[in-house]
This record gives structure tokens, sequence and C-alpha cells, in this order.
């Protein structure tokens, strides 16, 4: 229902908006937010509960909401989960309950069961019973609240980096506060004051409709901090919609903005986006981050229009509606009286059932007696009536038996029920101080018996706390809070300010003297007492854990689901640690809360993954010839961040006929592949040889300038690490090749090895992979064709033998040209400076015409590399191979001096175990079947004893060709073992194979040489 | 996420920049074909796995490459000293 205008509302009646809520039309005004919209048009139900399928209606105003969740909008700006409350509203606004209150779903239909089906039910039922399987997908498609989204979100969001001296949380009173003391208080110290809500103010505009004062305070601090902001937009940042969600090392603090509305902003650096995530470092935090209400516990206390008192108070006062004619406020502390006399002012009737007894009376109880208000003190309320929605209340008389010296004083019913009528009940039972952000890095909290509220540690390095979340609830107490804890931050930051503590007023309506919690077993022992409204989680479900024997709250918590889910136990959790306690017969402070982690809110994926999507999520590498490749028709391969070609098909080619056309022109005349991917590292000094020494583990020192070498690197683990061939250019200069992917890892080691622990060698590393482009070409005609290109080097055998190199001009490009191979056939490697790589691959394209030069991609270089048996590392190494694994013991040196990296390892006898995985060939017997990669080889008992590694057709053999890591493999040459395939439609299968030498081609390496 | 203070770079820098590079002032033993399997398997394998104030290498990846000591609060993750190799060496030399 909306009310008359007054005026502290926000909102603006000459601003109608239109909107669709549960594919109904509505009108409400700008300043509204959907969640008061649907207030004022009397809608009563938002949400079917998630275990019982109760209709639930709307509870809160804000971030503390359990119901009222929506799906915002549609397809690409489809948003699930999202509060009611939250959302401004918009014209045109379209959003759906994420559990339709109106459908008759299986939900619904299962709520009439729901007493059988207590905490643990299904997995008691069905996982014992070994039908999980069964039911699992049924079930599952219950669970959650929102569907996911089927389409690509099509928003923008962004990333800021932001660095501050102070980052304020909470622009309520005691925020603004604290970020004016900090601002006048120093002449250089940033600020940035955060807020969730569209307005600065918090729960101040409460106050606006009774107290002048309050409206005045408001208008003036404002305008200063919009003076400090518009002055120096370095000095004060104010952020509004925007949720500091998770504190991280180091005063890290991550805060999601978004427009109010849920629509697109221009955010500060001009661009815009759906949201914003704000990463903040910064040297202090004020925390004024305030509290959530509880709710009282009585039975069937989830019956639609059951609200918190404040958010009652807030619907009233900033947004002009209210969900009831006929209200009871019922609570155990001041803030019930101050609803009720707002409500007055609005000319609704309420009534007071306060489970205090008379006696000791506040200001505020005494006023709100004076102007009418009916009060029941020293009542509860036992059970709320009504079959979906209330319609009355059962009250009773209790009294409070305190039992010194036990710890907890405990309620007792006493008299007669009586039953109230009403259409909107709103209850209080005490505050819950924000305490999430300063708990997410190790900030703890103590049980405070004043305010019944867990509460921040007092003293923690670079932080103060100020305002509600410290408990204190006056609004004029909390500033001077916040100024008394300014200062502290100030001086901290070492600015020269007089810490002068002011003394707060203690006005007695202090919302947080709060009365024990209202927990007496003869309410918790009734069903339907919900703690937690979003998982729906009663009372006897706590008891039922705690007879199950998990005690602890954090066991209780995952027993029962108290606390999961999008709004995180934000009005349930603490209830439920009282519930706990007193079933457990056990003190708050020793029950303890559950542990508070990041996010305090849902974030969006988007927001996290800001710009870095499609083709910014990570960044690609492009040679220089890539454009020509491109040109060629290449498929590309992602290797690292490399595209590298992947096969050049012709004419509708296949992958495999592609490939086995490219296989063929290289072994039988010419081919041509870019392999600048490849990593490139220049050594120079006066060691660079004893280096190379020390991290290979084969000899280097008589390694002759012009010459080149096959290097095999490990860890100390004696692992493989990486391998590659290096080339002396004189006798202080190298440049070693590493495998693409490992590069830069690669070079990260050895810069460790050189800084850490050589640094006395005079060795010096940079890497040069991007300086260089080369092309390599392959094949028995490979010498003719560089013959003709490159006239000044003499290309004969017999003087440039294989793994050597001669500097030479390519086509006038002075180039490094390096005989070795990768495929077992003649080849040259042409090393140009990289921004020649296309006219040199082109040239070669053109003058290779003659062989029917052919260029080929990764998969050809791998079938090549096969079928000779040379390794990749990282695809049949896994990192736990030994060079002896992979049948390489002639790579390592026995008579270095120094102790090479991995060398102790290899005399380690677990090591030298017949048992290891050894790398050998596999040939199956049907030789046309070609094995998956991955594919395990099984024992005659059916246990994994090795896999493939890589598996290929191999066009010039004409059969399929494997290598394998085979447990003690090297001895069981020409045995069969058997490799189990899943086949797609026959299922599983077993592949007899042949073990045999991982070289399937030129096995005594007489190509090597090419055609004369 | 830390905000690491880098002794080259002389600012402090988001951890993203930089890559942990384990326990510090493990020195690779002068000749390891004299050690045990066991003493072996210490230098490579075992770690003091510290409660309180460590020792470790860092190295600045996104930055200057430059590795360098980081002595950090297992416990609170508060970085209580950065320092080169030079630094400490010369600092034991004294």
């Amino acid at each position: 229902m909306r009310l008359e205008k007054h005026a502290s509302s926000l909102v603006d009646y000459t601003q109608p908006l239109s909107f669709v809520f549960n594919n109904k039309a509505y009108k409400g005004f700008k300043g509204d937010t959907l969640a008061s919209a649907l207030v004022a048009n009397d809608v009563l139900y938002y949400a079917r509960s998630f275990k019982y399928g109760r209709k639930r209606g709307i509870i809160g105003a804000g971030v503390e909401e359990p119901n009222a969740l929506v799906s915002l909008e549609i397809g690409g700006r489809y948003t699930p989960n999202m509060k009611a409350t939250e959302i401004m509203l918009y014209d045109g606004l379209s959003a759906v309950s994420s559990s339709n209150p109106h459908s008759i779903d299986f939900r619904a239909m299962i709520k009439p069961l729901h007493r059988f089906m207590p905490a643990g039910f299904y997995y008691k039922t069905f996982i014992k019973q070994k039908v999980w399987s069964i039911v699992e997908d049924r079930l599952r498609s219950l669970s959650g609240f929102s569907k996911a989204p089927l389409v690509t979100d099509e928003d923008v969001y962004d990333h800021i980096f932001q660095h501050t001296e102070v980052l304020v949380i909470g622009g309520g009173v005691a925020g603004m506060s604290a970020a004016l003391e900090v601002l006048s208080g120093s002449k250089v110290a940033r600020v940035i004051l955060v807020d969730e809500r569209e307005n600065l103010g918090g729960e101040l505009t409460n106050e606006f409709t009774t107290d002048q004062t309050a409206t005045l305070w408001f208008q003036e601090a404002k305008g200063k901090l919009q003076k400090y902001r518009d002055e120096d937009n370095s000095r004060l940042k104010i952020l509004t919609s925007a949720t500091a969600y998770a504190w991280y090392d180091h005063n890290y603090i991550e805060v999601l903005q978004t427009h109010g509305t849920g629509q697109s902003m221009i955010h500060e650096s001009g661009q815009t986006a759906r949201k914003v995530l704000h990463k903040i470092r910064t040297k202090e935090v004020i925390l004024a981050t305030g509290a959530h209400e509880r709710p009282m516990l009585f039975e069937t206390n989830d019956l639609a229009n059951i609200m918190l008192s404040q958010s009652v108070r807030r619907y009233i006062n900033e947004f002009n509606v209210v969900a009831g004619k006929e209200i009871v406020l019922y609570g155990n502390n001041d803030s019930i009286y101050n609803t009720a006399i707002d409500l007055s002012k609005h000319n609704i009737k309420s009534k007071v059932v306060d489970v205090r007894a008379s006696g000791n009376e506040s200001e505020i109880i005494l006023e709100a007696k004076k102007i009418g208000i009916e009060v029941f003190q020293g009542f509860a309320v036992l059970k709320a009536k009504g079959k979906s929605r209330v319609t009355g209340v059962e009250i009773s008389q209790v009294e409070m038996q305190a039992k010194p010296p036990h710890w907890k004083s405990k309620w007792r019913i006493t008299g007669d029920t009586k039953t109230i009528n009403c259409d909107l009940l709103a209850t209080s039972g005490g505050f819950n101080p924000v305490v999430h952000l300063d708990c997410h890095c190790g900030g703890k909290t103590y049980f405070d018996e004043t305010s019944q509220s867990f509460l921040p540690q007092k003293e923690r390095k670079e932080r103060q706390v100020c305002g509600a979340v410290n408990s204190v609830g006056f609004w004029k107490d909390a500033m001077i809070d916040a100024k008394n804890k300014a200062q502290l931050t100030l001086s901290s930051l070492g600015e020269e300010v007089e810490v002068t503590p002011q003394k707060l007023t203690n006005r007695s309506h202090n919302y947080f003297n709060v009365d024990q919690f209202f927990t007496p077993l003869e309410i918790l022992n009734k069903p339907k007492v919900f703690i937690d409204l979003q998982n729906d989680v009663t009372t006897l479900d706590v008891a039922l854990s705690i007879r199950e024997g998990y005690q602890s709250i954090e066991h209780i918590k995952r027993y029962t689901a108290m606390g999961f889910g999008t709004d995180q136990g934000k009005t349930g959790n603490i209830n439920g640690i009282a519930v706990a306690a007193e079933f457990l017969d056990a003190p708050m402070s020793e029950v303890g809360t559950t542990t508070f982690r990041p996010a305090y809110t849902g974030v969006d994926f988007g927001a996290m993954a800001g710009r870095e999507v499609g083709d910014f999520f990570d960044p690609q590498r492009f040679t220089t010839i890539h454009d020509s490749h491109v040109n060629s028709g290449a498929k590309f391969e992602v290797v690292g961040q490399w595209y590298r070609p992947w096969y050049y098909p012709k004419n509708g080619e296949d992958i495999h006929q592609a490939v086995n056309r490219e296989c063929r022109a290289v072994r039988s005349s010419l081919g041509m592949m870019d392999a600048s991917t490849l990593g490139k590292i220049d050594i120079q000094g006066k060691d660079a040889r004893e280096f190379l020494s020390r991290v290979y583990t084969n000899a280097w020192m008589k390694l002759a300038p012009g010459s080149c070498r096959y290097g095999l690197m490990c860890n100390e683990k004696g692992m493989i690490i990486d391998d590659g061939v290096s080339t002396c250019i004189n006798d202080h200069h190298f440049i070693m090749t590493t495998t693409t992917g490992g590069a830069a890892s690669v070079y990260s080691t050895l810069e460790m090895w050189l800084q850490t622990e050589w640094s006395h060698l005079d060795v010096h590393l940079s890497s040069v992979t991007d300086q260089f482009s080369t092309v390599a070409v392959v094949g028995p005609n490979a010498r003719k064709l560089m013959n003709k290109l490159c006239p000044d080097v003499d290309f004969d055998s017999k003087s440039f033998k294989f793994m050597q190199w001669r500097p030479g001009t390519v086509c006038g490009v002075e180039a490094r040209i390096m005989r070795i191979s990768f495929s077992g056939e003649l080849a040259y490697e042409i090393n140009i400076a990289a921004n020649y790589g296309r006219f040199i691959w082109d040239e070669v394209a053109r003058e290779g015409q003659e062989w029917n030069i052919t260029p080929y991609g990764t998969e050809s270089m791998h079938v090549l590399r096969a079928e000779k048996g040379f390794i990749i590392v990282g695809q049949d190494t896994d990192g736990s191979m030994t060079p002896m694994d992979v049948n390489m013991n002639w790579i390592l040196a026995k008579n270095k001096p120094f102790s090479y990296i991995g060398r102790r390892s290899f005399s380690v006898s677990a090591l030298n175990s017949n048992d290891r995985l050894q790398l050998v060939g596999l040939l199956t017997k049907d030789d046309q079947v070609v094995l998956p990669e991955g594919a395990h080889i099984i024992s005659n008992k059916g246990i994994s004893i090795g896999y493939v590694t890589s598996s290929y057709y191999s066009p010039v053999l004409g059969r399929s060709i494997a290598l394998a890591q085979l447990k003690g493999g090297l001895s069981k040459m020409s045995e069969t073992v058997l490799v189990k395939i899943v086949q797609e439609k026959q299922g599983l299968k077993e592949i007899p194979c042949e073990v045999s030498s991982s070289v399937f081609y030129d096995i005594n390496g007489e190509k090597v040489d090419g055609n004369e | 996420m830390f905000s690491i203070h880098c002794p080259y770079c002389k600012e402090p820098r988001d951890q993203n920049e930089f890559s942990p590079a384990g326990e510090a002032f493990i020195a690779r033993p002068e000749n390891p074909e004299a050690l045990s399997d066991e003493q072996w398997a210490d230098y490579v394998f075992y770690r003091t796995n510290l409660k309180g104030d460590h020792w470790e290498q860092w190295v600045h990846t996104s930055g200057c490459r430059k590795y360098f000591l980081v002595k950090r609060s297992t416990i609170s993750h508060e970085v209580i000293e950065v320092a080169t190799f030079e630094e400490i060496d010369s600092e034991n030399a004294s």
C-alpha cells in the first residue's frame, strides 16, 4: 500500500515507472526498489521455499533479504538470484521470481510430506539404499534457485585499481562522519567512501521523520563531502551502489559497484560498463558497516507479511509504502517502539508485544504509550496464525527466570494464550553487527552480553570500527564514535592529531540494549520454527544435528545447511547459534560463530572476468610469418600462447589427409615449417660454457664454435624438465633453444640458479625468442634449395655437417643456418632477424616450388618426430620421468667435474628400479588401428601398467605407431600388451599391441644427409 | 593478494607480478656425490614448513625478474622484511 508523500521520502511521485514482475504489469516510482514497488502494489508472495515449497513473502529491505530472489531481464542481460530489495526500479524492468510462488511444481506437491524430511533426509534415504545414482538427477534439478544463464552476457564489466590511504566502508552516519574527520584532519590522506545503497545516509534516513536535527546534520555532512570531492577528486571518491564484498591480505579489498538500477553505468574512467569491480589497496580501513536486524523465533514464523521491524520502518520512511493496515510489532528491544511511532505519524495503528517485563522504562516506551499505542509488556508471540499469510498472533505472558550461577537466564511461559488479529507482523530480536568483512582476513569476534551480539575484536592493526558494527546504535553516538576512531586512523597514518576521545551520550534507547535471546524450549521444540528461511532450516533440524553428534557450530551449519545460499544467513545465522546454545545448554561465546569467508554478497562472474573474455582471455602470440599461414589456409593450434599452424588443408582435405600429404612430402622431397616459436635464450659471458654444463646433463666444454648440441635439462629431483639444441657462437656466446611451452619457466629457472647460487659465474641471459624468426627447410632435397637461396655457404655434407651451423646470407638477409633435424631428414633452420620472417618464408616457398616444397604444421611435425622416437617434453614425459626412463642414458655425462643439476638423484635406488614407467614404442597388431592418446595399458588383472603418450598414423610406414610409458617397458620388448579403449558405440575394447623400440623409421639414421 | 615491496624496483607491487620460489637459505650442497640418499633427499624435498616468521625467495616475474628474499609471517601473511641477496650476504659478513 502506498502512503501519502512525506518529506523524508526518497520516492519521486512525479516520475512513474512501469515494470513487469512474474508476467504481470505494475507501476512504481523513481526512487523505489523493485521490492518497495511490489509492496506498494500489495504483492504478497515472492518465492516458494527451497525444500518444503512453502509460499514466502518479503522480510527485509536490503542486502539481508532471504526470500525475494528474482531473475532480472532475459537473454544476454539475464542476471539470476538478485534480491528484489537491492534492485532500483527503472522503466521497463522485467523480473521473475527465482522460484515462482504461483506455479504448482514438484516442490509444492511434496510440501505435505515435509515433516517426514528432516535435515540429511536425502542422503540418509538414498545413499544408504544405493539408489543415489538413480535419483540424483531428479533431485539436483530441484536444487538451487534461479536457472543459470543460457546465452553469453552481452554486457561489459570493468576493473579499476584504486590506491588510497583510508577506505571507509559504510556510508551511514558513522562512515560519513569518519570520512569527514579524516579529510579535515589531514591535508594529504586520500579517502574512498563506499556504500552498498544508492544514497548515502544508511539508516539515518529513518530518523528524518521524527528528528529535525538528523535531517540538518545529514544535509550539511553530505554537502561537505561533495565539496571535498568536487574540489579535488583524488582526495575523496564516493562509491555508492557499491558493495565491499571481500577483504584479502595486506588490506586489499574488492568492491563491486553497479548502477543502482542494474543498468549500465558510466564510471570514473569514462567507460560504460554494467558493473565495475574496484580493486582497492588501502593503508587504513574504517569499518562502519552497520548491523542487520534479526527476527524473533516462534511457530510458523515464515508466513507472508512477517517482516523485520527496521525494514518496515525503512519502507515507510524511505519509500512511503507499508505492507499492512493492522500491525503488530514484536521484539526484545526499543527499536520496535520507533517503528510504532513512525507508523503512527502516518495514522497507522499498531500494537507492541515486548518480551521484556514492564518497569525501568526508557523515554521511547513512555512516548509510545503517551501517543496511545497499545503495549503488551512481558508478552511473547508463540505462534503466527494464518495459512500462507499472517492473519493474527497468539501471545502469552512470559517470565524470565534468572538462574545465577547458571550462565543463561531461562524463559517460562505463564498464563493463557490470547489472539490478536493483524495483517502484518514486524519483529526485532536485536541486531547483528556486520562483522563479515572484518573476519575475512583474520579478524576475530567476541560475544558481547549487553548487545547480545558478536562484535569485531576491539584492536586490529590498520583498522577501526565505528557505529552500529561496534554496537553503537543511537545516531549521535555513532557520530562521536566515528570521530574518535578516525582520529586513531589519522594518528596511525602518522598525522599529528590530538586523540581526544569524546564520551558517548549513551542515550537510553540504544538499540543495542537487547534482552536475552527469547528461545524457550517450549517454542524451539515445535515444528515450523524457521531459523534460515532461504534454506528451510528449522529449530528441530538443529536439535537433530546435535542429537546425531554434530555439535560444533561448523558441523551444525553443514548438517542443516543453515547460513548457506545467497543471503549467507544474514538474518538467520545468529539466531541459529542461539538455538544451538539453548539445545546444547552452552553459552553463546562457547558456541561461537561459523567462519565468515568472502564473498559477503553474490558477485557476477562477468564482473570477476572483467574485460578478460573472448580474445582478451589470454594474450595471443603470433609469429611474423602468421599472415602467410593464414593466406595458405592453415588451421592453428595454441601452444603456450602461440598460434602455431597445425596443418595446411588443401582442396577440402581433412586433418588426416593433409597430414599424410605433408609427411610424405617431407620424407620424399621437401617441406618447410615455421619454427619461430621455440624459446631462444641468448647466453653470454666467460662462464657460459660452464653454466651450460651445469644445467644440462651432457658435456659442453669441448663444443666448438660452429657446432650445435642437443641437451636434456633436469631438475634436482632428476626429472626431465626441458630439452633443445644449443648453438656455440663463440667460446663466450651460446644460444639455447627451449620447448615452445617451457620457454618462460626454463628462463626463470636458469635465472634462479644464476642469481641465488652461482652469482660468481660470469653469465648473462636474455630471452631472444621474439628477436628471431626461424624457417626450417626439411627433406632430402633441402640442400639443393639451400644452395639456391644462400650462395655464400658451402652446404656439402662433408664440410657442413649435421649439428653444425654457419653464418650466411639468405636472399640478401644475414642469417644463422643451423643444420639440425627434428624429423630425421636432412634439414636446415634459417634464423633471421624477426622482421624478415615473412619475407624469407615467402622466398623459400617460391624458390622451393621446383621440389614441390610443402609447408607443414605441428601435427605433421609430431608424426615425423614420433617416427624417429624423438620425445616431446610434457607430452611423452610428465615431470616424473628421468632420462633413464626415456632410454636416454647416453646423454648422462659421467666425468663432468661439477655435479650437474639432477645428477645426484640418478643414483638414488628408487629412480633405478625396473618397475618404473619407461618409454617404449607400441605397435598395434591390427596396423590400421590408431590408439587414442591417454589410453591405459592394462595388466591381465585389469590394472593400469602404463599409458599411451603419443599416437599417430604414419603414412611413410603405412601403419599406426605409438609411444607409451609402460612399467618396466624397456625389458618387455616384443611382448604383447593390452590397451583398453572406449569405442563410441561398442563400448570398452582391449587392443593387443607389441612392445617395440621407440624408433620406428630410419633406425640407423641414414636419411640425415639427404640427397646429394 | 599480498603487496610486496620489490627491493630492486623500490616500490610496493601486487603479488600477481611475483612468483614464489621456495624457502630461502637452502644452499645447494658443495659436493652432492658425497651425500647419503637421506642427506640429498633432505636438500631436495624437505622444508621446515614453519609456523611463524619465514624467510622465502620470491622473483619479480613480471617486473625486473630479480630474485630476492622476503621474511613473511605464515600466520598473518604480514611481510616483515625484504632484502636482496647482496644485502643479506654483507650483513652476514659484518
